[in-house]
């Protein structure tokens, strides 16, 4: 929590403003039972009507000042919390926003869905009842003991014990119980698993007749849930019967005291009427608090995931303006991998080792091996996505870490292995690849990326795309992904193994059209399948996180072990394969 | 009180959510259905309750009688004595009957919400598996979980609360009627004021409410849309237009949020403001009944508690009743689970294959079929598979080729004409021993949290450890199981944990080869495992098929070209069958596909 404070600074005001007037308000609504202690000692005691009707009005006077002062204070609570949330969901957004490929893959996007979303709601309410509620019973149950020593001191220190009684039990209560709710939330987890998965499996527990064993299964996890929350069930069911008899005994004890005080004649009926009432008003506080507890916890949790995510730093800087030369000799040079090798943050065995080659300007590059090889990590490394670990990436000569990133987005268009749409228009997807793109240039993108059809079929550039393009088949998507490459022209093309949803006949297609694109540019061809990249101008063939060869299709058939098994297994008539 | 509580603004609302009066009552009975086997504790509640009213009603009265004898000199500290023991009394013994009452009470609730859970689990066992692929799993999961919670706090848990509010206002008002009546008409006039002001608080920020939903649900889809795809947005360098549109909402948000929760926060002071304004009231009228010689010190003492105490049960009321519409929603979308009619039941017992003597012959017979009514998909097919005959389905990707899986196993029913296995209609076989005839590999692999040996067990839960590592290794999976930390011991989280795509499908084959049934159902990779693993898939595959009927979604021509009989789909229907060589003959769709390559 102390490190979200800073968000809370623009709201200084208001967070200081909100406790102050809800200490007004409890302030007001401590006068009450004194006014009617003189009611009943003056204006009952000595027959004065007038003396009455006046106390009365005062007493409307202070519910009406104590509800403008409540308003007030929360006005000031609302804003604060809402603003405070408001400004820290921005902080964490553009924070997440910085943060370089290393830190989203260890964070995972559920994680950070959940921080901005979620976590941040918690603490806005968290904040709101800090300022409105839990501020106030302190000032209203210590209120009501200062009021009770101006009364009667003897009788008084009834409330101090009062208060100590009762701040023991809801403690404990809260002691036992924190630890059993968590052991709760573990088996209502544990139960949900059990219902997801099932309901994921059921194909494989229907062939495998195995639904029995899944009622008995489920039915293990529902009662052991339903035994920890009797137990749970039982202890805080405490909490009220318990707060109740210490408050009673408190106004037994006033009383005793207060028929002796009375019988000296150092206190009066009205006094004994006035501290019965602070007991009371202290009892319902109380309660209010108690239920504000949980609550209070879950926020500050909130709190401690929302800092942890904020402190996570983005691993990659990049420099403000251009920096370094091109160190190039060769002219032509478009690409070039000099010793690279790069081990993923926690991932233990290297990704990637000793990779050197070379891409000339206009050269496709095929990238082919089994999953794992490390073909993805090594395309990644050309828009710097990651950076190496040692060994360096250089484009036109110059190594990526001394380019802007405006600089390297301007050079690198990248087709992902996943392919998602945003939501919007078709239009507004294809501007990613260039903002000021013109229908025209569109246009052209979407025929080069064989996604006429699909563009047409959906009723043009301004169809709706809904959240993740859920609105497209897997191949109308990675089409128009492609396209979305291909709008900016840019002089790098990644495609990521962007031809996986494809049929044989459009795929081929596709590759055709590149190769006949008017501007140079260079492209790397990521794939399974040999035929994707077999016209390549060089083929990687990867193993491993290794090039284990490279050269043209037919150099590489005769040469390489790997790369011909690969091919054969892919080739129609092939004779089965034995391991 | 119904109709009184049918004119606030909240049960408007109710009707506003297209839930009919009618239809509220229908799931009230079902909910009642769930509570009589708990009946007698509920009964055993409410008079709880009743108890617990009265005591707590009565104390402020006894504490009004000790007040009215503290007077200077005339107090006789025995006669104190003995009230104070009387009011220990009842406070030890009331508190007592609270927790019993608040135990019990969770107890029902909690025991309602495992019937609930049950009932509904039990039943998605047994429902078509068109229901389970029409409704998404993390929805169904929300009901059984989220929604049976719901259920339980607002329907349970509000009922009791309303009871216990109905009976305190009732009694309070029965008891101050009883000691002053012109003092206690000020107090029934004045306190329906307070829940006019927090009905119409409600029902003016309920629009607030919605308007603050909508809004945090555009920015909720912004965010995950965002964020699952970070890398996207990176490698577009899109973060800075994302940030600012997310600006403009959230700004927006920032707007309507501080409405809704301002003008939310104004219902517990102004409900406290007419509190205040009976208590004066209250002090007033008292004051000079006293002054009159028509009421005492002490019961004027009682009201003013009383006075504090009969505002707060309308409160909660109020409260209760929005949580009881939301529970009857809830309590609507878990009953429609529960009450989803089941498959047809199994004509025989359950029998195992042996038992069926499956040899393995498949015949379909003027087959047709369809997931919507006007949406035709597979239309008079016919085939005859020999016992031992390979059958590879082909075609792009979205062809339906998962739809004939759904056929032979019976997770859905043709709508006419009739599959045949050894000549009798699967319809009249049991679904349990049709289903155990056949071994399923799907690439689509599912595998339970557990260990790896309790995978490999699945279907054979009696297995023995060696015929486990047997199974393993004709599946080539024991050495890369073996690499594992714990070997067969290794527990795999949720959907296979830490392997990869290829390990989960062997383990998976593993699973199968422990039972090896006679018919095969068979999905090879696609792009998304390596080489060498595919390879060994493949082996795997090839022993398991000798001598069994296989279905086979194949992807590599080896196996089609292998194949006894091709089925070639597009569009949902089988278009050509025959094998390699008479489909290349015919020049149709098929020769089109291979030619293309």
């Amino acid at each position: 929590m102390k490190k979200l404070l800073p968000y809370l600074a623009n709201y200084k005001k208001e967070c200081i403003l909100s406790p102050v007037f809800k200490m007004l308000e409890a302030i007001f609504e401590l006068f009450v039972p004194l006014v009617v202690a003189a009611m009943i000692d003056q204006g009952i005691g000595y027959h004065k009507k007038g003396f009455l009707f006046g106390m009365s009005m005062l007493l409307v006077l202070l519910a009406i000042v104590g509800l403008g002062v409540s308003i007030t204070a929360q006005y000031f609570a609302a804003k604060a919390a809402v603003g405070f949330a408001t400004s820290l969901r921005q902080k964490l957004f553009s924070h997440l926003q910085s943060l370089s490929h290393t830190e989203i893959d260890a964070m995972g996007a559920s994680t950070m869905i959940t921080r901005m979303t979620g976590d941040i709601t918690l603490v806005q309410n968290g904040v709101n009842m800090v300022l409105r509620l839990v501020l106030r019973s302190p000032f209203v149950v210590f209120g009501a003991m200062i009021m009770a020593f101006t009364i009667d001191p003897w009788t008084a220190t009834v409330f101090v014990a009062v208060i100590c009684g009762l701040s023991a039990v809801v403690f404990l209560i809260m002691n036992f119980n924190i630890p059993m709710m968590n052991d709760i939330q573990k088996k209502t987890d544990a139960l949900t698993q059990t219902a997801r998965e099932n309901l994921t499996g059921v194909r494989v527990i229907r062939a495998f007749v195995k639904e029995q064993e899944e009622i008995a299964r489920f039915k293990g996890r529902n009662e052991a849930l339903l035994t920890q929350q009797e137990k749970t069930g039982k202890i805080s069911a405490l909490m009220n019967p318990l707060t109740y008899v210490i408050v009673n005994i408190g106004i037994i004890l006033l009383i005793r005291s207060g028929a002796v005080q009375v019988d000296r004649g150092a206190l009066t009926q009205g006094e004994v009427i006035a501290l019965y009432n602070y007991m009371s008003q202290i009892l319902v506080e109380l309660i209010k608090l108690a239920n504000l507890i949980v609550t209070i916890n879950r926020a500050l949790a909130g709190a401690g995931r929302v800092s942890e995510a904020l402190e996570v730093k983005s691993s990659m800087s990049y420099p403000a303006v251009t920096g370094g030369s091109s160190q190039s000799a060769i002219p032509g040079e478009c690409v070039s991998f000099s010793n690279v090798s790069l081990t993923y943050k926690d991932g233990g065995q290297p990704a990637l080792s000793e990779i050197n080659f070379t891409a000339m300007m206009g050269w496709t590059v095929g990238i082919i091996g089994g999953t794992g090889c490390g073909k993805s990590s090594l395309v990644n490394l050309i828009p710097r996505f990651y950076d190496t670990t040692s060994g360096s990436v250089r484009i036109f000569g110059k190594d990526v870490r001394d380019y802007t990133k405006n600089e390297l987005s301007a050079l690198v268009s990248v087709t992902p292995q996943k392919a998602v749409l945003f939501a919007g228009t078709i239009a507004d997807n294809l501007r990613w690849g260039k903002e000021d793109a013109t229908a025209a240039e569109m246009q052209e993108a979407v025929l080069m990326a064989q996604a006429g059809e699909v563009v047409e079929k959906k009723g043009g550039l301004s169809a709706v795309v809904e959240p993740g393009g859920k609105n497209f088949s897997g191949g109308q998507r990675q089409r128009l992904t492609v396209a979305r490459a291909l709008v900016g022209k840019k002089p790098i093309l990644i495609l990521d193994d962007s031809s996986s949803a494809l049929d044989m006949v459009t795929d081929k297609r596709l590759r055709e059209a590149l190769r006949t694109r008017e501007y140079p540019s260079t492209t790397f061809i990521v794939s399974q399948r040999t035929a994707a990249i077999s016209d390549a101008d060089m083929i990687l063939v990867m193993d491993n996180g290794r090039i284990v060869a490279s050269g043209k299709h037919e150099e590489l058939l005769a040469t390489c072990d790997l790369y011909r098994e690969i091919h054969e297994t892919q080739q129609k008539g092939a004779r089965e394969v034995s391991a | 009180m119904k109709q009184l509580l049918q004119k606030l603004p909240f049960f408007k609302q109710g009707k506003k959510e297209k839930m009919s009066f009618e239809d509220q009552k229908i799931i009230l009975k079902k909910v009642w259905n769930y509570i009589l086997p708990y009946r007698s504790s509920v009964i055993a509640v409410l008079v709880l309750s009743v108890l617990i009213v009265a005591g707590s009603l009565y104390v402020p009265v006894l504490v009004g009688k000790v007040i009215d004898i503290l007077l200077p000199g005339y107090i006789e500290m025995a006669v104190i004595k003995k009230h104070l023991i009387k009011i220990l009394v009842i406070v030890l013994v009331t508190a007592f009957l609270q927790w019993l009452m608040n135990a019990m009470n969770n107890d029902v609730t909690y025991h309602i919400v495992r019937d609930i859970r049950r009932d509904a689990f039990n039943r998605l066992q047994s429902v078509p598996i068109a229901y389970l692929d029409e409704n998404p799993a993390g929805d169904l999961v929300s009901r059984i979980m989220t929604d049976a919670d719901q259920l339980a706090d607002g329907l349970l848990l509000g009922f009791t609360q309303f009871f216990t509010g109905v009976m305190t206002i009732v009694a309070t008002l029965v008891i101050m009627i009883r000691l002053s009546f012109p003092i206690a008409l000020v107090v029934v006039v004045i306190t329906p004021l307070s829940l006019y002001v927090a009905s119409y608080i409600a029902t003016h920020t309920y629009a607030l409410f919605s308007q603050q939903a909508k809004m945090r649900g555009a920015q909720t889809a912004l965010i995950n849309e965002t964020l699952e795809n970070e890398k996207i947005v990176k490698a577009f360098g899109q973060e800075k237009q994302i940030e600012k549109r997310f600006e403009t909402m959230n700004r927006e948000l920032e707007k309507i949020s501080l409405k809704a929760l301002f003008y939310s926060s104004l219902t517990n002071p102004c409900t406290r403001f007419v509190n205040s304004l009976v208590y004066a009231a209250v002090a007033l009228f008292g004051g000079y009944a006293v002054v009159n010689g028509k009421m005492s010190v002490g019961l004027l003492a009682v009201f003013l508690s009383y006075s504090t105490q009969y505002t707060k049960p309308f409160n909660e009321i109020s409260g209760v009743v929005t949580e009881l519409q939301n529970a009857i929603a809830c309590a609507g979308r878990i009953f429609e689970v529960i009450e989803k009619e089941p498959e047809q039941t199994d004509p025989m017992q359950t029998q195992t294959p042996a038992a069926l003597g499956v040899q393995g012959r498949v015949s379909c017979r003027d087959v047709n079929f369809s997931y919507v009514k006007d949406k035709k998909l597979i239309e008079h097919f016919n085939v005859e598979v020999m016992p031992g005959q390979n059958v590879a389905i082909v075609g792009p990707t979205g062809c339906g080729k998962t739809t004939v899986i759904n056929l032979l196993m019976r997770f859905y029913d043709v709508d006419s004409g009739t599959i045949l296995v050894d000549e009798k209609d699967i319809r009249q076989m049991p679904r349990s021993g049709l289903r155990r005839s056949y071994g399923m590999v799907l690439q689509d692999t599912w595998l339970r949290s557990g260990t790896i040996r309790d995978n490999i067990c699945f279907g054979k839960p009696d297995a023995t450890p060696e015929e486990v590592v047997a199974a393993a290794k004709a599946a080539y999976a024991d050495s890369f199981i073996r690499r594992l930390p714990k070997g067969y011991d290794t527990v795999i989280g949720e959907d296979g944990g830490l392997l990869s795509a290829g390990q989960k499908q062997l383990l998976c084959i593993a699973r199968v080869m422990l039972s090896l049934p006679p018919m095969l159902i068979l999905d090879e990779a696609t792009s998304s495992i390596d080489t060498r693993t595919e390879m060994k898939i493949q082996s795997a595959f090839t022993a398991m098929m000798v001598g069994r009927t296989t279905f086979i979604v194949a992807h590599r021509l080896s196996t089609i070209r292998n194949a006894d009989l091709i089925l070639v789909m597009k569009d949902g229907n089988i278009i050509e069958q025959g094998n390699h060589e008479s489909l290349l003959a015919a020049g149709g769709f098929y020769a089109s596909l291979y030619n293309a390559v």
